[in-house]
């Protein structure tokens, strides 16, 4: 991968990034370009390890399940005892008109995109209380904004991802720790291959800029928010492709 | 188990992390009569929760138990663990007495 505009090698030395979801699709991607550019990742997901770097650290948790978060956090304090950045990115999607959405789906979602992420927040949050420094980003979505038919309870937890995100952020302001989110446009990924892919081209079709994101869309703004200068930028979120 | 002596031992080093932070004209008295919560309290909000934190680790470190000082059975006692050091320390024992 090369390195983005304006973008340093060292960008992220000396830091410490938790990214959930960290096996594949955007998590992967993140957790890549931090590591190249100086950082070391902690990883958690329910799968093994597919990022082999000296730097980088897996653990497997189910982000879904509040004492699997506690039991990696604890497994991660023995490694390290400072987290600078979280990146809440662990999700699970399923879409389906309400009326038909299965229960244990719906419960699925809930308890991985958003209390997940309250979760590794809560726990991440005491860590970066003692270094008096730290970054949360939450990777919410464009369904948030267009609300399409059969995303009812996954738009609904990433809209919770943004109010969490915004209320930890008025907590969290006196420990330097900002809290914001990114609400990402669909790009290639496992998560977006199992949707029909008539009604991917319809929403890429209706956006500002109509099309994919790429990786770099995406870790544009992952950079702004995890850097020294946006200690002022908490509390916002910040959309991909011209959704609002 | 932990005894009274180092259970009061970790709620006033956690106290004394919050004067660490905290400027020489800005120091807090502290003893095991500090009022950790309340109308004469001496910390704010975001004060207390860090004590919490710090003693909830101190404590599952030292004893190698969990216990949560903010459930809803801590926000019902009679007399609120967080009154002074001696009433925290008191319902701490009181959790780590059960749990043994």
């Amino acid at each position: 991968m090369t390195l983005p505009a304006g973008g340093a090698a060292s960008a992220y030395a000396g830091k410490l990034a938790l990214i959930t979801g960290a096996r594949r699709g955007v998590g992967r991607i993140i957790a890549e370009h931090i590591l190249q550019h100086g950082g070391r990742v902690a990883g958690f997901a329910r799968g093994e390890s597919t990022i082999d770097h000296p730097d980088y650290f897996h653990f497997q948790v189910d982000i879904g399940d509040p004492a699997s978060v506690q039991q990696g956090f604890a497994a991660l304090r023995k490694v390290t005892d400072a987290v600078h950045i979280v990146v809440n990115n662990a999700a699970v999607l399923t879409s389906q008109y309400a009326m038909i959405m299965p229960p244990a789906a719906a419960q699925a979602m809930l308890n991985t995109n958003l209390m997940g992420a309250f979760m590794v927040s809560r726990e991440a949050s005491k860590m970066m209380r003692k270094s008096k420094w730290g970054r949360i980003i939450n990777i919410g979505s464009m369904a948030v904004s267009l609300e399409p038919i059969g995303d009812s309870m996954y738009a609904a937890t990433k809209a919770g991802l943004a109010s969490l995100a915004n209320v930890m952020a008025k907590e969290l302001a006196p420990l330097n720790v900002t809290c914001n989110t990114l609400g990402i446009t669909a790009i290639h990924t496992d998560m977006l291959s199992q949707l029909p892919q008539d009604k991917i081209a319809q929403v890429i079709a209706g956006l500002t800029i109509p099309r994919f994101a790429e990786a770099d869309d995406i870790l544009n703004v992952i950079d702004f928010l995890a850097s020294e200068r946006s200690a002022y930028i908490t509390a916002q979120t910040i959309y991909l492709g011209g959704v609002n | 188990m932990l005894n009274q002596d180092a259970v009061h031992a970790i709620i006033l080093q956690a106290l004394n992390n919050i004067n660490d932070e905290r400027g020489p004209d800005e120091q807090l008295v502290i003893n095991l009569d500090t009022r950790l919560f309340g109308a004469d309290a001496v910390l704010d909000s975001l004060s207390l929760v860090s004590v919490i934190v710090d003693v909830e680790a101190a404590i599952s470190d030292a004893s190698g138990r969990d216990i949560s000082l903010t459930d809803d059975r801590a926000m019902s006692q009679a007399v609120s663990p967080f009154t002074d050091v001696n009433a925290l320390t008191a319902y701490i024992l009181l959790l780590l007495s059960e749990a043994a």
